[in-house]
């Protein structure tokens, strides 16, 4: 196995506010190999985009990186100061956010903002970078590139413009795409154009995604692995077809059963009871105890740490072989 | 089916003026532009059932719901709802009547319900508003009564709506659809801004009520599994006409109208792990200027000549030429 392109350890993501401080991220680890889709799915307040801003360096004040370490390629990259992230973003490490139109300068024709970005980072001339635009439109399947890349913004439809995105986050040829939301705008039949799309490049460029969405069903058909999170921790982690089949984090069990299918015949969905607790009120020990249906004493006070079980990662007490034999046995019954 | 349905359809329509302003039509010499919303729907609902109407962004479901509750005037056709007709003048009386009977529930809980109202005036609003019962003891009790029934506590009527998550609310908004007693309940995507858990608890509780109390709804959602969960019967709606009609389930294993079948193709599934899948042609066309014939038909990979010239009418639940001559492979 090669060096991953993105590793994360510890992340710890606090917001300093008036009424104290709130821990967004605590302690999220994991590794993105070269050419992997990692889906992370989550609710909102999960920590999901939080985790993509920590890695691209765009954490607004009063939120800060409080403890743990990002590597891109082996390189730190946390701690680097503004203007040496400012030339990694973009370049090394592109980004495609959920509402494509703001993402675009309503003001700039598509082609101007697609040559600036490939001119910034790379050495092409104006007349290069304009031919270079041309194929990146057509590559992220525009039609017409050639006529298209002198239109402005509002004449492309949703999908277009989340095309555009893609075409812009692609100038530099990143090693790395934090994807968040990015089909959550778009209507069905067009968001599975776009699945299709990103799913296309990462195989063609070898390029590495971090595909962040609550949409299980698009994580279930693009991601190669994929991590639960839950109030700032990841609950589970582990290859895409194994977590949504067979999860084993009581939470991920009560969230693939709360999704409702267009195959299979639930007759009531799996509800968990009550709702995820606010950031300034994490409960002790694990963060799913209160609403867990499996919970126990050492739930209430010792928060779990990611443990391997069957080929993938869970942060969980009842997966906790030396501890707790009696219920692992029962639960894998 | 002997019975009357409890909700007809017929044949509803609504043009929107799109035009620029006068000066400018006249400067740039354009024509006025219409858009046809919703160009000809009908369906019926029974009692007790769940209708459901799907279909992509610019479809005319949205609309449709509003015309039927009355909220917006229909240019063409007739909605009428337990025999009383909502579009004729000459029963306004008891269209009154029938209105408190029928409530809706709308997408966003956090733009529905009035912030600076406490929970419990909201819920007693239409309470008083249709005089449902009289006294102050007695409505609170009926608001304490109702916030039960959804799973809220009495005691949350002196909170304010800014205090609730997004779940709560859309439980409040049912709490208030249900105060004046109402028996058919328009629900325009009723879960799309809540997550997945919570649209899980939602979804249970309108069963719940649906089953205790008896209540027919009319169920608008671009979700195709959340509608699968939900609905008694499904019309997939694409600009603005109702392409199929089917029984829930059936849809599903039994899609028949080309644009269906493409939409179930296109839904990312939990059960689509490692599949592959054809993939989707084109966009939906411009409203303003809808192809010609069946609307359909430059995505259609079963075209033919009649599709680009004669717009297809609904036959045995489908509107598609080819399913009817029998072209369409099942």
């Amino acid at each position: 196995m090669t060096e991953p392109v993105i590793s994360v350890r510890d992340l710890t993501v606090e917001f300093v506010t008036r009424r104290g401080t709130l821990r967004a991220l605590d302690k999220v680890s994991f590794d993105v190999a070269r050419g992997e889709v990692l889906g992370v799915v989550g609710e909102s307040g999960a920590g999901k985009s939080v985790t993509g801003s920590a890695i691209i360096g765009l954490i607004d004040p009063p939120g800060r990186i409080a403890g743990g370490e990002i590597r891109l390629a082996g390189e730190r990259i946390d701690n680097l100061p503004q203007e040496r992230m400012r030339r990694i973003r973009g370049k090394r490490i592109g980004m495609i956010f959920q509402d494509p139109l703001t993402s675009l300068n309503p003001l700039y024709r598509v082609g101007e903002q697609l040559v600036e970005t490939i001119r910034t980072h790379t050495d092409l001339d104006a007349a290069g970078a304009r031919k270079r635009a041309i194929a990146l439109l057509d590559e992220v399947g525009i039609p017409a590139p050639d006529r298209r890349i002198d239109g402005y913004p509002h004449e492309f439809s949703g999908g277009m413009r989340q095309r555009v995105v893609i075409a812009l986050a692609l100038c530099a040829e990143p090693d790395f795409i934090i994807a968040d939301e990015p089909t959550t705008a778009l209507d069905v039949s067009v968001q599975a154009q776009i699945i299709a799309l990103i799913k296309r490049l990462c195989k063609e460029r070898g390029t590495s995604v971090m595909l962040v969405t609550h949409d299980m069903g698009v994580i279930a058909e693009t991601a190669d692995r994929v991590a639960v999170m839950y109030a700032g921790r990841i609950a589970e982690i582990g290859p895409v077809r194994d977590v949504v089949k067979a999860p084993l984090h009581p939470y991920a069990r009560g969230l693939m059963g709360a999704i409702p299918s267009i195959e299979g015949d639930a007759e009531r969905l799996v509800q968990i009871p009550g709702a995820m607790p606010r950031l300034s009120n994490i409960p002790r020990g694990c963060a799913f105890n209160p609403r867990c249906g499996e919970v126990f004493e050492r739930c209430r006070v010792e928060r779990p740490e990611l443990i391997d079980v069957e080929g993938r990662q869970v942060a969980c007490h009842l997966y906790d072989r030396e501890h707790q034999p009696a219920r692992t046995g029962e639960i894998a019954a | 089916m002997t019975e009357r349905p409890f909700v007809e359809v017929r044949d509803l329509r609504r043009v929107f003026d799109v035009s620029k302003p006068w000066l400018n039509r006249m400067l740039e010499r354009q024509d006025k532009q219409f858009l046809k919303a919703v160009d000809g729907v009908s369906f019926d609902i029974r009692k007790g059932e769940t209708f459901a109407l799907v279909g992509e962004s610019g479809s005319g479901k949205s609309t449709v719901a509003r015309m039927v509750v009355g909220l917006l005037p229909p240019s063409g056709g007739a909605v009428s709802i337990d025999g009383i007709s909502m579009t004729d003048r000459a029963v306004s009386q008891e269209r009154q009547r029938l209105r408190r009977r029928i409530q809706m529930i709308f997408q966003d809980p956090y733009a529905s319900l009035n912030p600076r109202w406490r929970v419990g005036r909201i819920i007693a609003e239409p309470i008083r508003a249709f005089d449902v019962i009289q006294g102050e003891q007695a409505i609170t009790a009926r608001v304490g009564e109702l916030l039960t029934l959804v799973g809220l506590h009495p005691d949350d009527a002196k909170k304010f709506p800014h205090e609730f998550s997004g779940g709560q609310r859309q439980r409040i908004a049912i709490a208030r659809a249900l105060a004046a007693d109402a028996e058919f309940i328009v629900c325009d995507e009723p879960t799309s801004a809540l997550d997945v858990s919570v649209q899980a608890q939602i979804l249970n509780l309108m069963r719940d009520l649906q089953e205790r109390l008896g209540l027919t709804y009319l169920f608008i959602s671009h979700n195709l599994a959340v509608v699968r969960h939900m609905a008694t019967r499904i019309g997939v709606m694409y600009l603005g006409r109702l392409v199929e009609v089917s029984e829930g389930k059936r849809l599903f294993s039994d899609p028949r109208h080309p644009y269906t079948r493409m939409l179930l193709e296109a839904v990312p599934d939990l059960a689509m792990v490692g599949k592959p899948r054809e993939g989707v042609k084109g966009e939906i066309p411009n409203p303003i200027d809808p192809p010609s014939g069946c609307t359909f038909h430059p995505r259609c990979p079963l075209v033919f000549d009649r599709c680009r010239v004669e717009a297809p009418a609904v036959i045995d639940g489908v509107a598609c030429h080819a399913v009817n001559q029998g072209r369409a492979a099942a």
